[in-house]
């Protein structure tokens, strides 16, 4: 999988930026918005988790609405084809750094759905997993234990993952083309980002990133009336 | 009175030729019509039994008999009574009447069978796509159609022996049963092809 290696942050010779950067990766540990979108049964041990009984917002872990304003997006169980193609969207949505935890055997091998044409298998392939918490559903103990993981790999400013998404998105392309067909296009512009944020690779662009410059419709705006042109069926 | 609720369906259904009624349980009752009287039963089910709601209609594919089983299950909220009708239709070509006419739930359920099994129901009102609206393979629940091989050549695998496992075996833990080896157990005890 790792055919680039992603770069290690230098650590910054100036003392005080180097404290600052700690300090930055101390807080963003600290204080993280879950954005909860349940897709399989797993999602069933995340309210004992996040309420009085465990309680993860003494860790600093909130639950999140909205993709813009989440850092970590749980997905909690099988994702059926259908399914991941909306993670991948909110997915891409997410404000950097983000980072994905794959709850559930399901997430990890397809789990109880290995020979399911509905489920899609490696969730690795879709999207750069950062932490998986394995079993068939993991106890929030096992849920909480992970996402102490994930702070301890924030605050040693490891967990960079999601760089991974800029870096070889045409990886992560290949896969999403070879599930959802050639025409497959997301609203967000993945190669414009990240030469943005300045986290262009030599995967970003390849033979997939054509295919989808070659068909790619630029968007446009939605349309907005005030009354539905749909009519009602009677 | 729960003695007593498969006589009158019996006598009910007297007059049409070819249905069998046999009582399985308390408040069970199967019924084996056939294409040409389904209609017929149902409709004496709900005008004279009060058999008045749907719960659903299930479609088993006899591959090897090369038929499809419809089950239409009726229940009657006066008699707290299931009632199963069966049918079998031919596989080729698939078609049968829709009874959406009858009981307006069917829509939904014949739209799902033609989904899942490729079943065509004639006269049902929508027979689109339903729930796989972005599947564009065979009907996936037909039996000739092989999800795992499907699987097989669409899917990766994670890795089953990364390298934190093998030190978990050198100490004597790790997997008991390896998943190649669970697969092909599958296999046989199915009776699929190895
Ligand atoms: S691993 Fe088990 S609990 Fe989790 S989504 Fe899969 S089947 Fe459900």
């Amino acid at each position: 999988m790792n055919d680039f290696p992603l770069p290690v942050r230098a650590e910054r010779s100036n003392p005080l930026a180097r404290v600052f950067d700690e300090l930055i990766d101390f807080c963003r540990a600290r204080s993280m918005f879950m954005l909860h979108y349940c897709t399989g049964c797993g999602a069933i041990e995340l309210p004992p988790a996040m309420t009085s009984r465990f309680d993860m917002e003494r860790l600093g872990i909130q639950p999140m609405v909205t993709p813009r304003q989440a850092d970590i997006l749980l997905i909690t169980g099988y994702v059926s084809i259908k399914t991941l193609k909306r993670v991948i969207l909110t997915y891409e949505q997410m404000g950097s750094p983000k980072y994905v935890i794959g709850i559930c055997s399901c997430t990890v091998n397809g789990g109880m759905y290995w020979q399911s044409y509905a489920t899609a298998k490696k969730l690795n392939e879709y999207l750069p997993v950062d932490v998986y918490i394995a079993g068939c559903m993991p106890r929030p103990e096992a849920v909480i234990e992970g996402l102490r993981k994930l702070m301890g790999e924030i605050k040693a400013g490891r967990a960079n993952s999601w760089e991974r998404y800029f870096r070889e998105y045409d990886r992560y392309l290949a896969a999403q083309q070879n599930l959802f067909g050639p025409n497959w296009q997301t609203p967000t512009d993945i190669i414009g980002e990240a030469r943005d944020y300045q986290l262009y690779g030599p995967g970003t662009e390849g033979r997939h990133t054509e295919l989808l410059q070659q068909h790619q419709v630029p968007l446009q705006p939605l349309r907005m009336t005030l009354h539905s042109d749909v009519e009602k069926s009677s | 009175m729960n003695g007593e609720v498969g006589r009158p369906i019996s006598r009910l259904l007297a007059d049409v030729d070819g249905a069998r009624c046999e009582r399985k349980g308390d408040r069970r009752v199967r019924i084996d019509a056939t294409p040409e009287n389904l209609p017929a039963v149902l409709e004496l089910l709900k005008g004279r039994a009060g058999y008045l709601h749907l719960s659903a209609i299930t479609c088993i594919d006899w591959m090897d008999d090369g038929e499809f089983e419809l089950i239409y299950h009726l229940w009657s909220y006066e008699d707290r009574n299931l009632v199963s009708a069966h049918i079998r239709i031919p596989r080729e070509p698939g078609v049968y009447l829709s009874v959406y006419d009858l009981f307006e739930p069917a829509g939904f359920f014949e739209r799902d069978i033609h989904e899942m099994y490729g079943v065509f129901f004639e006269g049902s009102p929508d027979q689109e796509k339903f729930i796989l609206t972005e599947w564009n393979g065979p009907p996936p629940m037909r039996k000739d159609f092989d999800a795992e091989g499907w699987v097989q050549g669409t899917f990766q695998w994670e890795d089953y022996r990364p390298e934190w496992l093998q030190e978990i075996e050198e100490k004597g833990g790790g997997i008991a049963i390896k998943p190649e080896q669970a697969r092909a157990n599958t296999r046989k005890i199915r009776g699929w092809k190895q």
